[in-house]
Parts: structure tokens; sequence; C-alpha cells
């Protein structure tokens, strides 16, 4: 583990996501307590923590999926590229297409793998024709580590497939639409670790194109895949910064005493 | 000896064995628990199960063996004596124009009237035995005591329903001794083996599943029962009216002078052509207000919603009948009716039924029905496929046309197979709503009829089980079973490939 951090590159990008102040209520609850948090472009941000911490609530608020739940409410800034997304003027369907997503669980559609892919370029009018469509889904595949795998049989239906390959395919789903942001949560939780391998060397490859926040529980993920850290604890952001001094020389105990095992 | 014992129990027999059982049920429950414990002595960590268990398992034995000989007893004795007295009517005694079967009917009412007039004193139970036709104006005797007569009373009538009561008393004897003697066996065999080491709790264990089991095949054997007595009856339809003119023919036009015209088609038309508006009524209005109330409304306008659906459900069908006769029949009428007057100036409609009027108002029927079942299957697509298409960009309704609704069509196409079915068993609004003429025609306002309106006018009234006329029910019945039993089969085997797709 020490060999890779050495070997980490840590550019400094621009900003693409901010959080100041968020605040998130479950009904009374107070899930989410003033957050800051800046997230570059272009790089991997691991949110890691102990279960009911609040790193997915805060996740979900990124695309503001958190809309879907009646008791929800946030308060504080979000904004990306400068923009605040919890303006009125702005529509949460057009920004969840520039903010994607994907599940814990994987959540392909009863439809066939193409369908399944096709589906974000199809709502949003992407596609000029049908050439171009089975452009983007293969794009998409590819892009997903997974066409190779089903490049023959891309009318079987997306829910015949391994949960591995089916975590590939909603990853290849969400990137068909061509999103800035790809929020992750927990994306391997249910993978075996063939599956969590290949799909970690994916999200490597996003970097390239995306920013990528991802929430996960394995703390070797984190170490592995993420350039970024935040650690949250009791819904507050105990400790964010480059992944590499997280692991090895965190400044807040709590930090320290969770990433050695002793809490959490 | 059997006569004493029944001038102090007479008639109630069975009552009074089935309160004695159940007392000596309950002593065995309380004799068998402390006989229990006493043999733990006094601590139930020594028994092999809870004290109660030991009392259940005396309870069980002394009053199941008993009760069910008793039921069985009571089920074959009056068949038993039937039998027995039947063949002792001569010849002689059944009346120009009367029966065999009518005689005992008469028969078997003298003897209650008998027993009635010992019971209320006017005779001794003597004087009953002695009894003579010839002397004494038996008829007037029990019309007194409120029991009609259908005629006169003659001396080997008499002899006969003395012999019934003789046998009744003799049975009833033989039924409280065998059943006693078995709840005493059953309670104390259930004491004799109680003890520290004896599996009770087992033993209850396997009576629960004994009445589990039994309560099963009553139901698939009731079921199997009805489907024999349909293909009984319908058989001998078949014997006595050609069976291409039933399945082929074009004309349906009973008469009782026989050479009628029996055949489904037109009947089945009217059938589907009803289900069929009913459905194109029932299936939009239903399944939009299930996605409505599924996917937008609020948890406080959904739980005042549902159940107001419900009560739709919960109406007679023969309301909704009314409703069909009085209200939407002549509403009908002003609008397709009444030349000059009506309101489109048309004189297509002449009288309130119609098939029109009763899909309508059967698609009203099956709202609540199709909009409940369909809720339920929106409901069980996971919320994970609603979250993936959101997290797409994708707008609420986008997510219910393309995702939602794809993944629950399975089902939806199960409640709707299962709305036809009832909409093709259905009888009151038909009855009341659609009309009895039966043709085959395309025009939605004319009268037509149904299958399950003409069994109900073929067998009401005036009826004779041995006329095709009267038989043609059984075979009608029997077809209509066999369409809704082939929905109903289709409808489960694509609602249960549906549910294996979550679980």
């Amino acid at each position: 583990m020490k060999d890779l951090m050495a070997e980490r590159t840590v550019d400094t990008q621009k900003l693409k996501i901010s959080a100041r102040n968020v605040q998130v209520y479950y009904g009374d609850t107070h899930a989410i307590k003033d957050v800051n948090v800046d997230i570059e472009d272009k790089t991997v941000t691991a949110f890691i923590g102990p279960s009911g911490c609040g790193k997915s609530t805060f996740l979900r608020c990124i695309n503001r999926m958190n809309d879907t739940i009646d008791v929800c409410r946030v308060q504080g800034d979000i904004m990306i590229d400068g923009e605040d997304i919890y303006d009125k003027r702005v529509d949460p369907v057009q920004l969840r297409a520039k903010v994607g997503m994907v599940f814990q669980k994987p959540n392909p559609f009863p439809k066939s793998i193409y369908d399944n892919v096709a589906y974000g370029p199809r709502i949003h009018g992407l596609a000029r024709n049908k050439a171009d469509l089975d452009d983007i889904v293969e794009r998409a595949l590819r892009r997903g580590a997974i066409w190779n795998e089903v490049k023959d049989r891309l009318d079987a239906p997306g829910t015949g497939l391994s949960g591995g390959q089916q975590q590939r395919l909603c990853i290849a789903r969400a990137v068909a639409t061509e999103p800035e942001v790809l929020l992750m949560d927990e994306p391997c939780s249910a993978l075996d670790p063939i599956a969590t391998a290949q799909v970690e060397e994916l999200i490597d490859e996003l970097r390239q194109n995306y920013s990528v926040v991802i929430v996960t529980h394995s703390m070797q993920q984190a170490a592995r895949v993420s350039q970024k850290t935040a650690f949250f604890h009791l819904g507050n952001l105990v400790e964010y910064g480059e992944t590499g001094t997280i692991f090895t020389n965190p400044t807040d105990p709590r930090t320290e005493s969770y990433i050695t095992g002793r809490i959490g | 000896m059997s006569d004493l014992f029944n001038g102090l129990i007479g008639g109630s027999a069975a009552a009074l064995m089935v309160i004695v059982v159940l007392g000596l049920s309950a002593l065995g429950f309380y004799m068998a628990r402390s006989r229990a414990m006493a043999s733990g002595n006094g601590d139930r960590r020594n028994l092999h199960s809870l004290p109660n268990y030991y009392g259940w398992n005396a309870a069980m034995l002394t009053a199941v063996p008993a009760l069910g000989v008793l039921v069985i007893w009571l089920l074959a004795q009056p068949m038993m004596i039937d039998n027995a007295v039947f063949k002792t009517i001569p010849d002689s005694a059944i009346a120009e124009g009367s029966s065999r079967g009518l005689v005992m009917s008469d028969v078997r009412r003298l003897a209650d009237g008998l027993d009635v007039i010992i019971q209320r004193g006017v005779m001794d139970a003597e004087q009953v035995t002695t009894l003579d036709a010839g002397t004494t104006d038996l008829r007037a005797t029990l019309a007194a005591e409120g029991v009609a007569l259908g005629s006169a009373v003659e001396q080997p009538v008499l002899d006969a329903a003395q012999m019934y009561r003789a046998q009744s008393s003799t049975g009833r004897f033989w039924m409280v001794a065998l059943v006693t003697v078995i709840a005493l066996a059953g309670f104390v065999l259930s004491l004799r083996v109680t003890n520290a080491d004896f599996r009770a709790r087992n033993m209850v264990e396997k009576g629960i599943l004994t009445l589990l089991i039994l309560s099963a095949s009553i139901a698939i054997l009731t079921t199997v029962g009805i489907v024999l007595s349909m293909l009984f009856e319908s058989i001998n339809f078949f014997r006595l009216h050609s069976w291409t003119d039933f399945f082929f023919g074009s004309t349906w036009a009973p008469n009782f002078r026989g050479d009628s015209d029996l055949s489904i088609l037109p009947l089945l038309w009217g059938t589907l052509y009803i289900s069929i508006i009913a459905l194109l009524v029932a299936v939009p209005i239903g399944l939009f207000s299930a996605i409505y109330l599924s996917e937008y409304a609020g948890p406080k306008l959904r739980s005042a919603a549902k159940p107001l659906l419900e009560i739709l459900a919960g109406i007679p069908t023969i309301v909704y009948g009314l409703f069909a006769l009085l209200t939407v029949g002549p509403a009908l009428v002003n609008i397709f009716g009444r030349g000059e007057q009506g309101l489109l100036g048309v004189e297509w409609m002449s009288g309130a039924t119609s098939v029109l009027t009763a899909g309508l108002v059967m698609g009203i029927m099956l709202i609540p029905f199709v909009s409940s079942l369909s809720d339920d299957i929106i409901n069980a697509v996971p919320q994970a496929m609603r979250d993936g298409s959101l997290g797409l960009g994708a707008t609420h309704s986008e997510t219910i046309r393309q995702v939602v609704l794809p993944a629950a069509l399975p089902g939806i196409v199960g409640a709707i197979l299962l709305a036809a079915s009832r909409a093709i068993g259905e009888t009151m609004i038909v009855v009341l709503g659609a009309g009895a003429i039966a043709k085959i025609s395309a025009n939605p306002l004319e009268a037509m009829t149904t299958i399950t309106t003409r069994i109900v006018s073929q067998l009401t009234g005036d009826t004779n089980f041995a006329s095709p006329e009267t038989l043609v029910a059984f075979a009608l019945g029997l077809t209509l079973f066999v369409l809704t039993l082939g929905l109903n089969v289709i409808a489960l085997y694509i609602v249960r490939k549906y549910r294996e797709q979550y679980d």
C-alpha cells in the first residue's frame, strides 16, 4: 500500500463542486451538519466513514436525488461550476443529466442491454439517428469495460447479466449521457473481489474525463482509487484532504481511530 | 332400553353429545396437565413439553375422534334409514301422478310430526306407536300442531313413518353409545401416556398439521365436486341434445315443446362483447388511477382515496344493476334514442337495456379491481429502478412510462385477465342492464344476453331436470367455468412469473 501511495500523482485541478454550510434534515433528524467541501475536476474523491454518518446523504445532495424523499430538507449552498444547484431556476432533471449516479445495488432496467444504455441518450435526444445511437451505446459500453462481454448479445435482457456485469452496465448507462460528474454510492458493495477490481480499474479510467465522487466502506478501496478523501462522522465532515495524507498522517484523532479500526 | 333413552334426550342427542364430549375434553386438558406436572415432580423443567401441551394433547385425543365419528354418523344415518324405509313402501301406496320420492318425503314429515305431538304432550309415546290410520284423523291432529301434510295419512305411509321413527331412535342410541365410548377411550389413553418423557409437543404439532391438511383438502375437494356435478349434468344434456347445435348452431330459442334451438354462440357473443366494453372502460381508468395513487399522490391523499376505491369494490353487484337500469340506461337512451327529443336527434336506441349500458356499468364495477391490483404491482417495482431512471435525468412521467410500467407490465396483464374473468362471470348487472334477446350483432346499442343470464332464466321457475331446456344451464355453466378457469390460469401464470423477477 505504501508503494501505491508513493506513485500517486496529485495534480491540482480546477474546482468542480463546492459545498458551503450544507445542512440536511430528515424530518427532525439532523443528518448532515455544516459540511464544507471542495471537489476538484478530473479527480476521484472518496467519502469514507461508519454507517449512518451521512456520506450517502451528502452524495445524494449533489444531484438532488434527495428531492424525491418527502421528509428530506437541504440547506446551504452546493455549487457546480459556480452555479448554485439548489437555485429555483435549476431544473433537477437537467441537473441529474449532468451529474450521473451509480447505485449501491446494480439496478439495470428490465430491458435489453442496448436499451439500458440507450435510455439516457434517448431521453435527452443526444443521438441524431440510429447509427449515431449505436455509436453512443458502443462507446459507453467500451468505457464501462463490458463491451467485449456483451457485444454479441445486446438484445439480451440486462437483468440476465452477472452482478459485476450488471454494475458495469449501470456505469456504462450513466456514462452514456455524457455527465460531468459521476457519483457512485458504494458501487462495489454487492460485488465479488474480481468484479470489484474491474470496477476500480474502470473508475481510474473514468477520472480522465469526469469528476468522480465515490462512497465506500472499504478503506483499502478508498486508498486504491481516490486522490482525495473525506471522512464523515455522525453527520460532520471531520477531515478532508489528499488520500495519502488522510491514510498515513491524519490530523484528527477520530480519523485515525477510524482508519486504524478502533471505531466504526 | 332405547325407548327410555329417547324419552330422556329426544332429538337433541347430537347437541348433547357435543357438549358432553367437549366437557370431557376440557376435563382431560386439566387432568393431563396436572398429571404431567406431577410426573415431573412439580417442576416444568423436568418435562419434555410445556404442561399445556400435555393438556392440549389429551383434549385433542378425547374430542377429535369422537366428534369426527359423530359428524360422519349424522351424515350417514338419515341416508341409510331412508334406503331401508324406501324399500318397504308398497307400490299400491303410491298414488297416480305421484312418485316414490314424494311419498318418502311425506313419510319423513309424518315421522317428524309424530315426534312433535309427543313432545307437546298431545299423545304419549305409547299412544303414538299404536296409532291406526283408519281410526284417527292424523292430518287434522298434526295440522293443529302446525305440521302440514300433503294428503290424508294412509296405513302404509303410517307404517313406514313408524318404522322410520323406530330406526331413527335405535340409530341415535347407538350413535350416543359409540361416541361416548370413543371419547372415553381417547380420554383414558391420553391420560395413560402422559408422563414427563411423552412428546406431547410433537403430538400437538401433528394434530395442527392434520387440521391444516384437512382444511386444504376440503377446499380442493369441493372444487372437484362442483366440476363433477356440472360435468354429469352436462353429459345428461348432451345425451338429449346434439353437441354440434350447442357449440356451432346460431340460434338460442328455448321452448318447452321440445325441438328447441340451444346454441351457445349468441350467448357467448353477448358475454364477450359486454366484457370487452367493460374492460375498455375499466382498464384505462383503473390503470391511470393506480398510477396516480402509487406514484404521484401524497400519503394523506392516498390513505383517503384507497379506502374510497375499495368501497366501490364492496358495492353489491345488484346495486350496480339497478344503477344500470335506472340511471345509465335512460341516460344513454336520451343521447342515442328518442328521435327528435334526444340529444343527438337519432333513433338508434329503443330501450334502456343494451350491451353498452351493461358494459359501461360493469366497467365501473371493475375499476377498483384493476386499480387496486395494479397499484400493488406498481408498488412492488423496486425503488432502485426509479432511482436509476431519475438519476439519469429522466422526469417522473418518463420514468413511469419507460421503466416502471414495463417492469410492472406482466403483473398488470395478469390483473387485467383476472378482471376479464370476473366480467365474463358477472350476472346481476347483465340481468338488469343487458336485456334478454339472444342475437349476434355488432351494434352496442342493441339489447343482447349473456351466458350467465340464460343460466338464471333456465333454472328459475318450474324446472324439470329431465328436459334439455333445463339441463342446458349446466352445459352453459361448464363452458363458462372452463373459460374463466383458463383466463385465471393464464393470469396467475403471468403474475407468478413476474414475481420471481424481483425476489
